[in-house]
């Protein structure tokens, strides 16, 4: 059993560099947009456990085999089959360098994302984001600063830091909250 | 929310709590325990944790002020320009002194013709940052000079990236069609005299070359206009329906209820084996879905075994009735 720091570490050097590849993967072979960003969270909740038993000495082939696993598995269930989706990933090349990572990203490079990734965020999200980042100030802090309530940074925070990871991460740096909104409506909720 | 999206916003509370000064034993043993809880919640919460610290090279920016990071941003970014402008000039410059030509107008730095076979796919880089990314049997001329920038979409359809010059619009001629943009990503593509654009960052201003009098259309991120002869119809506002017009980046084609007659032109455009709609009845039918451009024989296979169609196909052509 690899212990929780190691798998840890492993995740952020050998796994993460690989999402934008991945996910330009899934979204090739899976045909519900939606659907994309819970079937990667999947396939990550599927590498964690399998390399939990031992790291795997080739990251990017491992994680293409259970990526590819884990959509024929979710087609047969969700039995969109008239469309030969299972058959086509099947034959398709396996072609393990899809999923060649970003991971030259220098410092500069790094920097830059992270600004251009702030700069997407909303004007609100924005300035709470950066009062953390750049002041350092904690949430109740923040609230102060802008005459709002701790609540109210917290989840502008929260958004900010999805959105922006997203970004970093190789995404668009876009996090959909018209389901949240959809939800809470069903939900009866404000 | 959907699943991995609760479980997100649930790491995103805990890294931020853990952040703070009074974060306590108790609550750090709370979440260890929702860490093992599943591996899902750790892949979640180590992908946050991971990219949220890389973020914190902002604060090499200088903390302390908060200036508007448009300035900060374009500062250096408009130097380096310069400076390579200053560099093509004199390169230019010493050219004219070789070659013995007397001082001219500014030099024409790339004229260009790019084009991609039936089915093809290509990106071609601009000299000034800017990006083109060429769809199925297009035909595209640039003309980069120092003070514009012209490009021509002849036949087929062209998604662009333009990057930023301050004073030095981007203008792409397609028929009877002019596109003004300052910065922005947008798609044009041409069937014949229509004309449709689809702008999903930024805006563009769309005019018909050949009537002065008409105004410019104004679109903004998410809107379609597609124009024909002198009309121009702006489409309902939906970022959606972007998307799925610019989803040929990925390979994939994608229709919203569109006829089936509608779903073989746009597989046609990317194949040279053609679908061919033998009888009304047929090609009325509504499709949806995304399906891979080139997976013409899985889409027919799909029509076949789901919608009970006929199908005969040879080298060439595939019929289908109904």
């Amino acid at each position: 059993m690899i212990d929780s720091k190691t798998l840890n570490a492993w995740f952020c050097q050998e796994v993460l560099p690989l999402e934008r590849a991945l996910t330009a993967f899934i979204r090739r072979n899976w045909r519900v947009a939606d659907e994309v960003v819970d079937i990667r969270q999947e396939i990550y909740e599927r590498v964690l456990s399998g390399a939990s038993n031992g790291l795997p000495a080739h990251a990017p082939s491992f994680v293409y085999t259970l990526a590819r696993n884990h959509l024929i598995n979710s087609a047969k269930r969700a039995r969109i089959v008239s469309f030969d989706l299972v058959a086509d990933l099947e034959s398709v090349d396996r072609d393990v360098d899809m999923l060649a990572a970003d991971r030259h990203l220098t410092a500069r490079d790094e920097l830059r994302r992270a600004q251009e990734g702030l700069a997407r965020l909303s004007p609100r999200c924005q300035e709470v984001v950066r009062l953390r980042k750049l002041e350092g100030l904690s949430t109740r802090e923040a609230a102060e600063r802008l005459g709002v309530g701790k609540d109210a940074v917290e989840r502008q925070l929260v958004m900010g830091m999805r959105a922006l990871v997203d970004f970093m991460a190789g995404g668009t740096g876009k996090i959909v909250w018209q389901n949240r909104q959809r939800a809470r409506k069903t939900r009866g909720e404000p | 929310m959907s699943p991995a999206a609760e479980i997100e916003d649930r790491a995103a509370q805990w890294l931020m709590r853990r952040e703070e000064a009074d974060w306590s034993d108790a609550e750090q043993a709370a979440l260890d325990a929702w860490l093992d809880a599943s591996m899902a919640h750790k892949a979640a919460y180590w992908r946050l944790e991971h990219h949220w610290r890389r973020a914190d090279k902002l604060r090499a920016l200088g903390g302390g002020t908060v200036e508007p990071l448009e300035t900060r941003r374009e500062r250096p970014r408009r130097i380096w320009w310069t400076a390579i402008a200053a560099s093509l000039l004199a390169v230019a410059g010493a050219g004219a002194a070789i070659y013995g030509f007397g001082p001219e107008k500014p030099q024409a730095i790339a004229d260009a013709r790019f084009t991609t076979p039936v089915g093809g796919h290509r990106i071609v880089p601009l000299s000034d940052g800017s990006r083109i990314e060429m769809n199925t049997a297009t035909l595209v001329r640039t003309a980069m000079t120092g003070e514009n920038r012209e490009v021509w979409l002849d036949t087929g359809e062209a998604y662009f990236e333009v990057a930023h010059r301050a004073g030095q619009p981007f203008i792409v001629h397609a028929g009877s069609r002019t596109v003004t943009v300052l910065g922005t990503k947008f798609s044009v593509r041409r069937d014949g005299e229509k004309v449709t654009v689809s702008v999903l960052e930024g805006r563009v201003r769309v005019d018909d070359a050949s009537a002065q009098t008409v105004p410019a259309a104004i679109i903004t991120a998410g809107d379609i206009a597609i124009a024909r002869g002198p009309s121009t119809l702006l489409a309902a506002r939906s970022e959606e329906r972007v998307e799925s017009a610019l989803a040929w980046r990925n390979g994939m084609l994608t229709f919203d209820q569109s006829t089936l007659a509608e779903a073989a032109t746009e597989f046609n455009r990317y194949n040279r084996k053609r679908i061919e709609i033998a009888d009304p009845e047929a090609a009325d039918i509504r499709i949806g879905g995304t399906f891979r451009a080139s997976g013409v024989d899985d889409f027919v296979a799909l029509l076949r075994d789901a919608y009970g169609l006929k199908v005969e196909a040879d080298a060439a052509v595939i019929r289908i009735s109904s």
